[in-house]
């Protein structure tokens, strides 16, 4: 469905997407997961036709982005992390201006503005102004609007931040209805509890870069991967080296400046079991502690955010 | 609920510019002021009368001030009417999700710049009664205020597409906004101005004046050169002559130079083609995917 290869994004001396390249089928949520900053705004800006990428492509249905603007425009329901919405009009106005703006006949905008309030609990509100609603049903009416013209794939830019929890739940709850609808949705976030559980997908962007990306049981599996334990010995580092090889059956990477790295995917309770064994053999330890590796440091980055 | 039969952008703007108070006021504020100028100046003319009795200019007379003052409302108007409509999108961040629709870019910047065109229609439209006035007393034909309307469309079109240019290349509201009323301004004064110091500079030079084109921007000047011959006789040399005396210039030379086309004419061609210009480099400008799109911004 949609396919990016190489994406560049320049202002003057700051990049803000670097060579990006990822993949999502058709059906799949994909999380788009990065701290603020990351650059993911700037990618949904590009596939949305709104934003003329420096370089590197991307292919939406099999045709690229900049090619034919007017037709991506058709295939594509893009929902900014902003409003953006006209306070002098009422919903169903404001749905129907954009029906219209997508070159939806009259009698079809009716219907489909009637199932898609519907769709987002908003019909007891249609001849309300836009400006009187709440946050989340404007949240909500926004999604509604991308949604008008029966786009295939849909890009949603932090559609749940700024909501209280409530909101965030109702939300979310429209994003598996519109999975079971068969639709393709990428979804940002600088969360990542928030995604892990509706996402099929996820992608991790940080700096531009895609740090990782595949299915949400292969990037969890391969966060856990990529810790180590890093062993500092004031000497007997040959010793030490054996008693994690043999007694414990480690494979020690390293043994450089006396310190001993090896993988490890264990708990603390491991953790503590290694430490006494060293302890037993009379090895001098003066630091022990778990190293965390790159995509670990974006996961904690991105974890952090729950607390922020 | 009303359905987008029309350009949804129009039919948008109808509904918005409709709703909202602002409208009536402006309406009523226009007309009477239009109003209050024609009464003034029928009491000035009766006071005279009493003395010298009635004179048949009166109605042209009104027909010449009542046009000059609507051109003025016209111009006034248009800059606060266009001068908002691209950056106002923009800071109700919405301009992101128009472009992202079907509609094009020209489809956009045209029907914007022709709702507020309806409006200022709207507005001369409701001012034909005042204008009736000018019947009443008889001197002035149909098909005069009919040329009168025209040159009131095209300046509205040419400081529509001046205030959609400026809104496009400025971010903020009001700096389009005083730009727009700077550039009105030249048109209606600055132009004149140096047209006559032109005059005056050339007139050594050459045996055979000409009125400098710019003046022909000047949709005053336009508008002067239709006025009825025996309402007030108007050339532009003369015109221009007396801003130059004014100046403490000497003036343009006295022979009349035969001109190809009347002065209207050549303000239709130079404004509307400045106005169609302006109209292109916004659309381009405009437009998200293109290779000059302004909006090529840094993104949060």
């Amino acid at each position: 469905m949609l396919q990016v290869e190489g994406l560049s994004k320049k202002y003057g001396k700051l990049t803000a997407v670097d060579e990006l390249s990822f993949k999502v089928d058709e059906g799949a949520i994909f999380g788009f997961i990065g701290p603020n900053g990351a650059g993911k705004t700037t990618t949904f800006k590009i596939l949305a036709t709104l934003l003329r990428p420096s370089s590197g492509k991307a292919w939406i249905d099999g045709e690229e982005v900049i090619s034919d603007p007017r037709r991506i425009r058709q295939l594509v329901g893009y929902m900014p992390d902003f409003f953006g919405v006209y306070d002098d009009l009422k919903v169903d106005e404001y749905l129907d201006f954009y029906g219209a703006s997508y070159g939806i006949p009259s009698a079809r905008r009716k219907k489909t503005i009637d199932e898609l309030l519907e769709l987002v609990d908003l019909s007891h509100k249609r001849e309300a102004y836009v400006d009187s609603l709440s946050r989340g049903m404007k949240q909500r009416l926004c999604l509604t609007r991308c949604l008008i013209h029966d786009p295939r794939l849909l890009i949603l830019d932090e559609p749940a931040s700024g909501l209280d929890p409530r909101a965030r739940l109702e939300v979310k709850e429209i994003l598996k209805e519109l999975k079971s609808m068969g639709k393709t949705i990428i979804v940002s976030s600088h969360i990542l509890s928030e995604m892990a559980e509706i996402c099929t997908h996820m992608g991790i962007i940080e700096a531009g870069q895609m740090v990782v990306s595949g299915t949400v049981e292969e990037i969890m599996q391969r966060t856990r991967e990529g810790q180590s334990l890093e062993i500092k010995v004031m000497e007997k580092t040959a010793e030490a080296e054996a008693v994690l090889r043999d007694e414990m059956n480690m494979n020690v990477l390293n043994t450089a400046d006396r310190i001993l790295e090896l993988p490890f995917s264990g708990d603390e309770q491991e953790m503590n079991r290694i430490l006494t064994a060293l302890m037993q053999a009379e090895i001098p330890v003066v630091s022990f502690s778990l190293s965390r590796s790159k995509l670990e440091d974006v996961f904690m980055q991105i974890t952090r955010g729950v607390v922020q | 609920m009303k359905a987008f039969v029309v350009n949804p952008i129009l039919g948008k703007e109808f509904i918005s510019r409709m709703r909202s108070w602002k409208s009536p006021l402006v309406v009523s504020l226009y007309l009477g002021v239009l109003g209050l100028i024609c009464l003034g100046y029928y009491w000035m003319n009766e006071k005279q009368m009493y003395y010298s009795g009635f004179t048949p200019d009166i109605g042209p007379q009104i027909y010449v001030i009542l046009t000059v003052f609507q051109l003025m409302l016209v111009s006034f108007v248009t800059p606060a009417l266009t001068a908002g409509v691209i950056n106002g999108e923009r800071e109700r961040q919405t301009l992101d999700l128009l472009l992202c629709t079907r509609l094009s870019a020209a489809s956009i910047v045209l029907n914007k710049l022709l709702a507020s065109i309806s409006y200022i229609l709207l507005l001369i439209l409701a001012s034909l009664p005042v204008f009736s006035l000018v019947y009443f007393f008889g001197g002035v034909l149909l098909s005069e205020i009919a040329w009168v309307f025209l040159i009131y469309l095209v300046t509205a079109v040419t400081f529509g597409a001046i205030g959609i240019f400026c809104s496009t290349i400025f971010r903020r509201t009001q700096v389009s906004m005083v730009v727009s009323y700077i550039i009105v301004f030249f048109f209606l004064a600055g132009t004149l101005a140096l047209a006559a110091f032109l005059g005056t500079v050339n007139m050594g030079n050459s045996s055979q004046p000409t009125v400098p084109w710019i003046a022909y921007m000047n949709p005053l000047v336009a508008l002067f050169s239709i006025f009825p011959s025996y309402g007030m006789h108007f050339s532009i040399s003369n015109f221009i002559q007396r801003i130059s005396y004014g100046m403490g210039g000497g003036g343009i030379a006295q022979s009349i130079p035969t001109e190809a086309l009347a002065p209207w004419q050549y303000n239709f061609i130079l404004d509307g083609s400045l106005a169609v210009i302006l109209l292109l480099i916004t659309i381009i400008l405009l437009d998200p995917v293109g290779r000059f799109a302004r909006f090529r911004r840094k993104s949060k």
